[in-house]
C-alpha cells in the first residue's frame, strides 16, 4: 500500500463517527443529562445569525463569534437549558418533542489520531427534524463545525459552530440542540 | 365594500374581545391598510445604516421598504417595488450600494430613488420615457427619534413626536437614559404562527410570566421578585401607546436593588438599571413617574421597545403568522463588560431560542387556533382583570399613571384604539374620533 497513514485516518475517521452518531442518539432519545457528560468544561456552543446579502458582501453573511447569535452557550448555559426541560415547566418541550438527527458527510478537518489530548475538528451535514403536538413540524438543515478532544481514551465535544440554512428561523422557536 | 367593521369586536364596556379579529382574512386586510398603512412604523436604527449606500430592508405591513441612507445622508424609506413591472429591486437584506439595479429589464435607481437610466433608453424607449415619474415610490414621512427611524405611508399622519406623544416618547426615552446607543450587528428573526395582536398584547402580560415562563425561576436564570414583581404601572397614551410593568415606588428603589437575585447578567442588568434611574439625569429625561416604570413600551402598532435594550417588531405575515425581529443594542461608552453583558442577555432572553421566549410561541399560536375553529371563534376572550378596579393618579409632571398589582390596562387599551383605527376612514377621522387616555376609574 502507498499510503502508509490511511489506516489511521481510517480508524479516526470510524472513531469521530462513532461519536456523532451515539451523540445524535443520546439527544433523540432524550437523554439530556447524559448529553451534558460528552461536553468538556470549556464548551462553546455557537450559532450566528445569518442574512441573505450580495454575492460581492458574502463576507457579512454570519454574524461574528461575541456577537449577537441565536445559540452562544458555555456549560452553564447548557445545563441550564437541560434542566429546564428536566423540571417540567418548560412548555416548549412539555409534551416533549419528536425529533431525529441525521448526520452525514462526516469529514475530519484537521488533527491526528496518535497523541493523546489532541484535538479533531471535525465538520458534518446535519438534518434535524422536529414535530410537536399534532401538526407542529421543523426541519432544520445545516453544516457543523466540532471541535473533539480525547479525554480518558474517548472523545468530549469541546466546540460546535451551527450554521443553519435558514436566515428567518421558520419556526416558532428553537427549543431543540443540535 | 361592506364594512369590516360591521359591529363592535372589543366590547368597551364588558372588556370582552371577539376572537374573530385574530383569524378573519377580510379584518387582516383591513389592518394592512388602516393600521399599518397609516402608523409610523420602525424601520432600523440610525447605527444601522451609519454610510451613504448602506441599506436595510423591512416591512410596512406586507409592503417591504429598503431604508436606505443617501449621497446627501438623509435616511429614506423607498418601496421595494420596480415602477417598470413590479419586480423586487432589492434582494440583500443589508449591504451598502452604489445603485439599486432591477434584476428584470435592468432599470437602475439612485439611491433617493430617482430613477437613473434603463437599458434602451433612446433605442427601444425612444427618448419617450419621462424619468422623473418613474422613481421608486417613497414613504410619505420619515423621521427619527432618539436614532430610532420610523416612516410613514400616509402623508396626512400627524408628525413622528405628535404620534408618538409622551408615552411613547417616554418608552423610546427609557433606550436613550442607558447613553447613547450602537446598534449590535445581526437581528434575530424568527417566524410564528400567531395573530400580530396577540404577540402585542403578550407584552404588556404581566399574568402569564409565573406559569409560561415557569422554567426560568425553576433553574434561577431570575427570581421571582425581578420576573414577576407585584407592584405595577401602566401608562396609557393617545393612539393606542402604552407602557405597562414592573413600577418601583420611591422608598423601594434601593431594596429593589438589593432584591434581585438571579443567573449570570440579570442581576447585574437589573442592579444597573435601577441605579441609574436613582440620577437626577434620569429624572430629567424621564420625569419624576417615568423613572420609576421599568414596564414593557408598546408604539403603537407593534414595537415592543425593552430595556434590555432591545427593540422587537411583530411584523404581521397574514392572519395566522408573525414574525418577531429582535433588533439589540449596546451603550457606545460602555465598559467591555458591560458590553459583554448586553451581548449575553440578547443572545439568552429573548430570540427564538432564548431561554425566555421560547416558551411563548406554542401558547400564542394556539390561542390563534382557538380563534380559527367554528365554534370556539364565538367565544369572547376575556381582558376584564382589574377592570374598574383602578384609579388613573395625576401628576403635576402631567405623567399620569395607574399604580396597581398585575392587570390588563394596556391590553384593553390596545384593543379599544385597535377598534378606533380600524373604524376611522382617515388620520383626519381618527384624529377627532379617538379616546383620549382615561381619567378617574379605569
Ligand atoms: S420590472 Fe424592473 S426593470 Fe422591469
Ligand atoms: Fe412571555
Amino acid at each position: 500500500m502507498g499510503d502508509p497513514g490511511a489506516l489511521e485516518r481510517l480508524l479516526l475517521q470510524h472513531a469521530v463517527q462513532e461519536f456523532l452518531f451515539m451523540e445524535a442518539d443520546v439527544l433523540d432519545s432524550r437523554r439530556y443529562e447524559e448529553w451534558l457528560g460528552l461536553l468538556t468544561e470549556d464548551i462553546h456552543y455557537w450559532m450566528p445569525v445569518r442574512r441573505t446579502t450580495t454575492a460581492r458582501e458574502v463576507d457579512r453573511e454570519f454574524t461574528k463569534p461575541g456577537g449577537i447569535a441565536f445559540f452562544d452557550d458555555d456549560l452553564a448555559m447548557l445545563k441550564m437549558r437541560v434542566n429546564r426541560m428536566l423540571l417540567g415547566r418548560a412548555w416548549a418541550e412539555d409534551p416533549p418533542s419528536r425529533t431525529r438527527r441525521l448526520i452525514t458527510n462526516v469529514r475530519v478537518v484537521s488533527g491526528s489520531a496518535e497523541s493523546e489530548g489532541d484535538e479533531v475538528t471535525v465538520a458534518s451535514n446535519f438534518q434535524l427534524y422536529r414535530t410537536r403536538l399534532d401538526s407542529e413540524e421543523d426541519s432544520w438543515l445545516g453544516r457543523r463545525e466540532d471541535v473533539l478532544r480525547r479525554v480518558d481514551g474517548g472523545f468530549r465535544l469541546a466546540r460546535r459552530h451551527i450554521y443553519l440554512e435558514q436566515t428567518v428561523i421558520l419556526s416558532q422557536n428553537l427549543s431543540s440542540l443540535f | 365594500m361592506a364594512a369590516v367593521m360591521d359591529r363592535d369586536y372589543y366590547d368597551v364596556e364588558t372588556g370582552v374581545l371577539d376572537r374573530t379579529i385574530y383569524a378573519d382574512e377580510d379584518i387582516y386586510r383591513e389592518e394592512l391598510a388602516k393600521i399599518f398603512g397609516r402608523a409610523w412604523n420602525f424601520m432600523c436604527h440610525e447605527s444601522q445604516v451609519p454610510e451613504p449606500g448602506d441599506f436595510f430592508l423591512n416591512w410596512i405591513g406586507e409592503d417591504q421598504v429598503i431604508v436606505v441612507r443617501g449621497r446627501d445622508r438623509v435616511i429614506r424609506v423607498l418601496l421595494n417595488t420596480c415602477p417598470h413591472r413590479g419586480n423586487t429591486v432589492c434582494r440583500a437584506e443589508l449591504g451598502n450600494t452604489q445603485r439599486f439595479l432591477c434584476s428584470y429589464h435592468g432599470w437602475n435607481f439612485h439611491l433617493d430613488g430617482t430613477l437613473a437610466g434603463m437599458p434602451g433608453e433612446e433605442v427601444f424607449y425612444r427618448g419617450n420615457l419621462d424619468k422623473s415619474a418613474w422613481g421608486l415610490k417613497q414613504a410619505a414621512q420619515v423621521d427619527s427619534y432618539h436614532g430610532f427611524v420610523f416612516a410613514t405611508l400616509d402623508p396626512t399622519a400627524p408628525p413622528l413626536p405628535d404620534y408618538l406623544g409622551w408615552v411613547g416618547r417616554l418608552g423610546l426615552d427609557f433606550m436613550a437614559s442607558q447613553g447613547e446607543l450602537e446598534f449590535l450587528d445581526g437581528v434575530q428573526k424568527n417566524r410564528i404562527r400567531c395573530n400580530w395582536k396577540i404577540a402585542v398584547d403578550n407584552l404588556f402580560d404581566w399574568y402569564h410570566v409565573k406559569v409560561s415562563h415557569g422554567s426560568v425561576l425553576q433553574v434561577g436564570l431570575f427570581d421571582e421578585a425581578s420576573l414577576a414583581p407585584m407592584e405595577q404601572m401602566v401608562l396609557l397614551g393617545e393612539f393606542g401607546h402604552g407602557i405597562g410593568g414592573p413600577g418601583i415606588s420611591e422608598e423601594k428603589f434601593d431594596e429593589a436593588v438589593a432584591r434581585v437575585r438571579g443567573g449570570p447578567g440579570a442581576r447585574e442588568w437589573y442592579d444597573r438599571t435601577v441605579r441609574d434611574r436613582m440620577q437626577p439625569e434620569a429624572t430629567e429625561l424621564l420625569g419624576p413617574v417615568g423613572r420609576r416604570s421599568f414596564g414593557h413600551p408598546n408604539i403603537f402598532p407593534n414595537l415592543w421597545v425593552s430595556t434590555s435594550p432591545q427593540v422587537c417588531l411583530r411584523i404581521p405575515r397574514g392572519p395566522g403568522e408573525t414574525e418577531l425581529w429582535w433588533f439589540s443594542f449596546q451603550p457606545k461608552e460602555a465598559s467591555d463588560n458591560h458590553k459583554r453583558r448586553n451581548v449575553y442577555m440578547a443572545n439568552h432572553w429573548f430570540g427564538p431560542g432564548g431561554i425566555l421566549e421560547q416558551d411563548d410561541s406554542e401558547n400564542w399560536s394556539h390561542a390563534t387556533r382557538g380563534a380559527r375553529g367554528r365554534f370556539s371563534r364565538t367565544l369572547p376572550s376575556n381582558l376584564t382583570m382589574g377592570k374598574g378596579a383602578d384609579r388613573v393618579a395625576e401628576d403635576p409632571s402631567g405623567q399620569a399613571r395607574i399604580e396597581t398589582v398585575v392587570n390588563e390596562h394596556g391590553q384593553r387599551w390596545t384593543y379599544r384604539s385597535w377598534q378606533e383605527w380600524m373604524r376611522a376612514e382617515s388620520w383626519q377621522e381618527l384624529m377627532a374620533n379617538h379616546s383620549m387616555p382615561p381619567t378617574g376609574t379605569v
